[in-house]
């Protein structure tokens, strides 16, 4: 062992290990020490809770968010467990789910509307397309036709309002099919149809936002708060024949038909006052400042009544 | 101890057990316990490795032997346009792939100096570290758009490549005998960069003007308005460019040794009886080294089917059965990335996804095998050869 | 050498020559466009980039970073993307304007740009730093403010008020602020201490705002640790494999053919090891582990879910036909001599294995875990089915017994590349971040191959020369 042969592998190996033990401490050091509070929640609002965690330790830099993202369901799941005691959500529980939750608890949970979310129809930015009905989108995502359409729509020229927009058939981007927000797209704007075959799928709504903005005769959907300036929003036109553009008014009122709720389900029997950790969390969300960072993360506040029922 | 894997190794076992007794103190009872502990254990891990190995493939059947009873066709439905859109995009690969591959093996083996050699294997080798979630991203998002917009330029930058490479040669030919001197045929691989760089610009700023000259709108517009054909901007043409930069490297290496282990007495043999170089390559190193090539080409295969993360970002994950290279594509594996952590275990399309990674599996592993036996019989074909 | 001095010419002769030598140029072209591109982009991202002041055609004021140009997709003109910030103003922070709208641009020194949470950045101008009722203007507020944020941000008192382009007023408090800068004044020296200031935050700090900024130190960290678990664990495993089949097993038919699949198994593709990890170690192993152990838990997994145990135990499976065949070659190349040698003198198979063959394979060995682990570290696929996190604001490693939480899930580098790519709230934000990101793996995974081929040269050098 002693051979001088081994010495230089040796040193590069010694090298290694110091560099990474080194790399190791500062972490060690950064960790997070008192009161935690676990949330475990579906993958659309990470970013929003995990700001809103943020803000919470800047008011009490006491309490630390723990987050866990996964899907909706795995949110329900764990509340009914008992293993968290706050699921933020994008899609409010299932009869099912509340069901076995009053079973095991005795109590519903609290639901708490956060804040508002949608869906939006995205072109090229120089696209000359305004507004879209729902028989349109159909006809052009969907295979089934289940909206009433009557023929598939392939290309720009084919569009019900005669469009001057020379760049042949329209190439359809979206998500992929374990998303959220390709079942909420198939159900409310396929009428519960079938996707075309050759619609790419991105497995991400940035993604989707991307390969719009970067060709002429794209459309795709995807979540609101991705919305960059290198897209358009298409107006959507509802059954009264007014097109309604997804503004945050629309959308708070519930106008623009893909808007949606975010809910927070807190496990917490009535008359009983909640944790302070908690209720600072839930202060802080329905407060002006809770409020604010769900514009700063590019969704959309609830409104002045949603806001005081929440509060209450 | 009597030990059956040495006495294996030399043929001269009886006179090697002579040897092999110990002439001065036996081994006490206690080290020969050690020895024979440690044995058993060396031997329990390695076997033990060796049967978590094999259980990858016994999980894999397993787990897809559900499907046997509720196999229907709309599992082969679902999954037949995975199974072309794999094959597709490995086809795309390899077609860009191996004519680079190749020919960069074939300069390297055959005209580098050995100085040269041993610098540009080890760099054109490291093409190989670069992460393929790297290359995925710059195919997706920065080669993605640039080719949909730039489609023209892109079809004659392909063409105009090798002819670019020919063009040099004839220049060089022409060329002060001074000038050859300085710019050496061996060193060639390194002074054609700027070279290509160049002429690869002049490319890029003709092709929009002549397109717009002669098609009057840019090509892809053209090729819809005329033909009718679809282009997507994520399509199998950029999975084939990106996937084909990550296989260059591995086809490249293992081509390169073939031919770089031809013995030299060969080739040298050839040329003394009045070959040219390119009859000696035709004639005596390609038909020598021609093993070794395939299995070069079968590795390249079996990385270009089961890559990932590539095709998950440089395609439109579409699952279409269409054969044009302008359109999108989704593999087996992009599919099993996407869908797999989604898919709760024991659903139909859980098993349908292990059942597309025992496909990839199997197919990797015949692949391979194949390469590997082929590459052996090779190995001693050499070395008879090489010590005849 | 006698196979160059030979140079008769044939028609077809010189072409097919120069074709090949185009390949090796051609090869070693698109990896330098590759790692300039990842350098140029990434590296550049960091430097404060000087800030444009435009009048528009409609009268309009606008500050922003001029990013690219794209052509218009009819007609001849182009348009110009502007990262213009003040996100709460217009609601974007991105703007394309027309080359054709813009009647001048000027680069004034009074132009500042903020970053701040949770809004991003500002680009304005300053009026005043409001500080305990006093209202400080000029330089000396710059030199107040340069002062106050090297206090951390819940120290730190005091207001910004400012300007937008568009005139309107703004106030800041300056806890939210985390960087100021005035771009267009500084010198050469100042911006390159800016960029490495910004480098390094983008090395050491955790990722803000969903990912579009700060930095990736936890991504760092996650495959390090990562990384580290796996070559515990595939060394051992590894080297004691190679030892059985080189040293122990007996040398037949069935050795070739094991050595043939171990080979070949380094040529599965990865995610079918991701398929493996998820259906054994995380549905198995783990599923059963927490019904045994974690009971009270359930139905929410702690181990039936990816986490860090379970990628670094698939990435060590990976790995393992990369240690067991490069171990495998230093054993081969090390002399019978030496066997015999030790064997003569009386040595035991253990004493041979451990005093003669094992140091003398070291380096073999180094080098095959080397290249483990710059596999591991660039490998995505399998880590996205056995325990990747998009964000993971706990550390696997931390001050809470048990200190280590190996079922913790974890960030990694190349994930976190694809998922800033994909998942991020803002694209055009991400994306030079990704390029950073991108930079940076590469880079690593590098550094580790060029350790391998050094240490491999050497010892070939080595067995050259004795």
């Amino acid at each position: 062992m002693k051979s001088p042969r081994s010495r230089p592998a040796r040193i590069v190996a010694a090298l290694l290990m110091g560099g990474l033990l080194w790399l190791a401490t500062p972490a060690v050091w950064a960790a997070p020490i008192t009161g935690t509070l676990g949330a475990t929640g579906s993958d659309t609002m990470a970013s929003l809770v995990l700001r809103w965690g943020e803000a919470l330790a800047a008011r009490h830099p006491g309490i630390t968010m723990q987050l866990q993202a996964g899907g909706s369901s795995i949110a329900a799941a764990a509340l009914v467990a008992g293993t968290t005691r706050l699921a933020p959500m994008s899609r409010p529980l299932s009869r099912a789910e509340r069901e076995r939750f009053e079973h095991r608890y005795g109590y519903p949970p609290r639901e708490l509307r956060v804040a508002r979310d949608a869906l939006v129809v995205v072109v090229h930015r120089h696209n000359p397309l305004r507004a879209i009905t729902r028989q349109t989108l159909d006809a052009l995502f969907s295979s089934t036709l289940a909206c009433g359409g009557e023929a598939p729509i392939r290309r720009w020229d084919d569009l019900p309002p005669p469009l001057d927009w020379p760049f042949g058939h329209v190439a359809l981007h979206g998500r992929n099919q374990a998303s959220g927000t390709f079942d909420l797209f198939r159900q409310r704007a396929l009428c519960g149809g079938r996707f075309r075959a050759d619609i790419s799928e991105y497995p991400g709504s940035s993604a989707v936002i991307a390969a719009v903005g970067s060709a002429p005769n794209a459309m795709g959907y995807s979540g609101y708060h991705h919305l960059t300036p290198m897209v358009r929003a298409l107006a959507l036109i509802n059954a009264e024949g007014e097109a309604i553009d997804p503004t945050p008014e629309t959308i708070q009122s519930g106008e623009y038909p893909l808007a949606r709720n975010l809910y927070l389900y807190v496990n917490a029997a009535p008359g009983t006052p909640l944790p302070p950790a908690e209720r600072a969390f839930i202060e802080l969300i329905l407060s002006d400042e809770g409020q604010q960072i769900v514009r700063a993360a590019g969704f959309v506040p609830l409104a002045d009544e949603a806001l005081e029922v929440s509060q209450n | 101890m009597a030990d059956a894997s040495l006495a294996y190794r030399y043929p001269l076992a009886p006179f090697y057990d002579v040897v092999m007794t110990p002439p001065s103190p036996a081994p006490s009872s206690l080290r020969t316990l050690k020895d024979r502990i440690a044995t058993g254990l060396i031997t329990a891990a390695g076997i033990g490795v060796l049967l978590a190995i094999l259980a990858i493939g016994v999980f894999l059947v397993w787990e897809t032997l559900p499907l046997l009873t509720h196999f229907d066709t709309l599992s082969l439905e679902k999954l037949s346009p995975l199974a072309w859109g794999t094959l597709k995009a490995a086809i795309a690969a390899l077609v860009l792939a191996v004519p680079v591959a190749l020919g960069a093996a074939i300069f390297s083996a055959l005209f580098m100096t050995d100085r040269l050699r041993a610098r540009i294997k080890p760099s054109l080798e490291l093409m190989e570290a670069v992460p393929g979630v790297v290359i995925g991203f710059v195919a997706g998002l920065v080669l993605a758009p640039w080719v949909e917009r730039h489609l023209a330029s892109t079809l004659a930058l392909l063409l105009w490549l090798p002819l670019s490479a020919g063009l040099a040669g004839i220049l060089w030919h022409l060329a002060p005998k001074a000038l050859r001197r300085a710019l050496s045929l061996e060193s060639a691989g390194l002074w054609l960069l700027p070279w290509i760089a160049a002429t690869a610009a002049l490319v890029l700023w003709a092709a929009p003007i002549l397109e717009q000259q002669w098609l009057g709108s840019d090509l892809a517009t053209f090729l819809d308005r005329r033909f009718g054909i679809d282009y997507t901007t994520r399509n199998t043409l950029i999975v084939g460019l990106a996937m084909g930069f990550a296989i260059i490297p591995s086809v490249y290496s293992l081509a390169e040794d073939a031919l770089y282990d031809i013995p030299k007495p060969l080739m040298e043999g050839a040329q003394a009886l009045g070959a040219s170089r390119w009859q000696a390559l035709w004639k005596v190193a390609l038909p020598m080294a021609g093993p070794g090539i395939f299995s070069a080409v079968m590795i390249g295969a079996g990385r270009a089917v089961g890559e990932t993360m590539i095709v998950l970002m440089a395609s439109s994950n579409a699952a279409l059965m269409s054969a044009s290279p302008f359109e999108g594509l989704r593999s087996f594996s992009a599919a099993i990335a996407i869908e797999l952590p989604e898919a709760p275990p024991d659903s139909q399309t859980y098993h349908l996804l292990i059942l597309a990674a025992l496909v990839l599996f199997l197919f990797t592993f015949l692949v391979n095998t194949l390469a590997e036996v082929v590459r052996q019989r090779l190995r001693r074909r050499y070395q008879r050869l090489g010590g005849a | 050498m006698s196979r160059t001095s030979h140079r008769r010419r044939w028609p077809g002769d010189a072409l097919w020559a120069w074709l090949c030598a185009g390949c090796v140029a051609l090869s070693l072209f698109m990896l330098a466009t590759l790692l300039t591109l990842l350098t140029v982009k990434g590296l550049g991202h960091f430097w404060p980039a000087t800030l444009e002041e435009l009048t528009l055609r409609s009268g309009e004021q606008m500050i922003g970073q001029p990013l690219r140009e794209a052509p218009m997709p009819t007609g001849s003109a182009t348009e110009r993307l502007y990262f213009t910030g003040n996100r709460e103003l217009t609601g974007a922070d991105w703007r394309w304007v027309g080359v054709d709208e813009i009647v001048s641009a000027a680069t004034p020194a009074d132009v500042i740009r903020l970053e701040r949470s949770p809004w991003g950045d500002f680009i304005g101008r300053l009026i005043a730093l409001e500080l305990d009722g006093e209202r400080l203007t000029g330089d000396s507020a710059f030199d107040r403010i340069s002062q106050l944020l090297a206090l951390p941000p819940s120290e730190r008192s005091g207001e910004l008020v400012l300007l937008s382009p568009s005139g309107r007023g703004l106030v800041q408090p300056l806890s939210g602020v985390n960087t100021f800068v005035a771009p267009n004044a500084l010198s050469i020296g100042e911006k390159t201490a800016i960029w490495g200031q910004g480098v390094w935050r983008f090395l050491s700090e955790g990722p803000r705002a969903a990912n579009t900024g700060g930095g990736v130190w936890p991504a760092i960290f996650g495959t390090l640790l990562m990384v580290i678990l796996m070559s515990v664990i595939v060394t051992p495993f590894g080297v004691l494999a190679a030892v059985y089949l080189n040293e122990i097993a007996h040398q037949n038919r069935l050795t070739r053919l094991v050595r043939i699949g171990v080979r070949n198994l380094a040529g599965v593709p990865s995610i079918v090891y991701g398929v493996f990890g998820l259906g054994v170690f995380v549905y198995g192993v783990g599923g059963s582990l927490d019904q045994w152990f974690f009971d009270d838990a359930l139905p929410s997994p702690t181990f039936g879910t990816g986490g860090l145990l379970w990628a670094s135990l698939t990435l060590a499976l990976l790995t393992l036909p990369v240690v067991i065949v490069a171990t495998e070659e230093g054993l081969a190349r090390i002399p019978d001599a030496q066997r015999e040698g030790a064997v003569a003198l009386g040595a035991t198979r253990l004493e041979m294995l451990t005093r003669i063959v094992l140091p003398m394979a070291t380096p073999a060995m180094l080098t095959g875990v080397i290249l483990a682990v710059a596999r591991a570290a660039g490998e995505v696929a399998p880590l996205m089915l056995v325990g990747v996190a998009k964000l993971a604001p706990q550390m696997p490693l931390d001050a809470e017994f048990p200190y280590l939480h190996l079922e913790r899930k974890f960030m990694h580098l190349g994930y976190h590349l694809f998922d800033s790519a994909f998942h991020g709230d803002d694209v055009e934000a991400a994306i030079p971040l990704v390029y950073a990101t991108a930079l940076l793996l590469v880079l690593i995974v590098l550094v580790l191959n060029l350790t391998a081929i050094f240490l491999r040269h050497y010892l070939r050098r080595q067995r050259g020369e004795s």
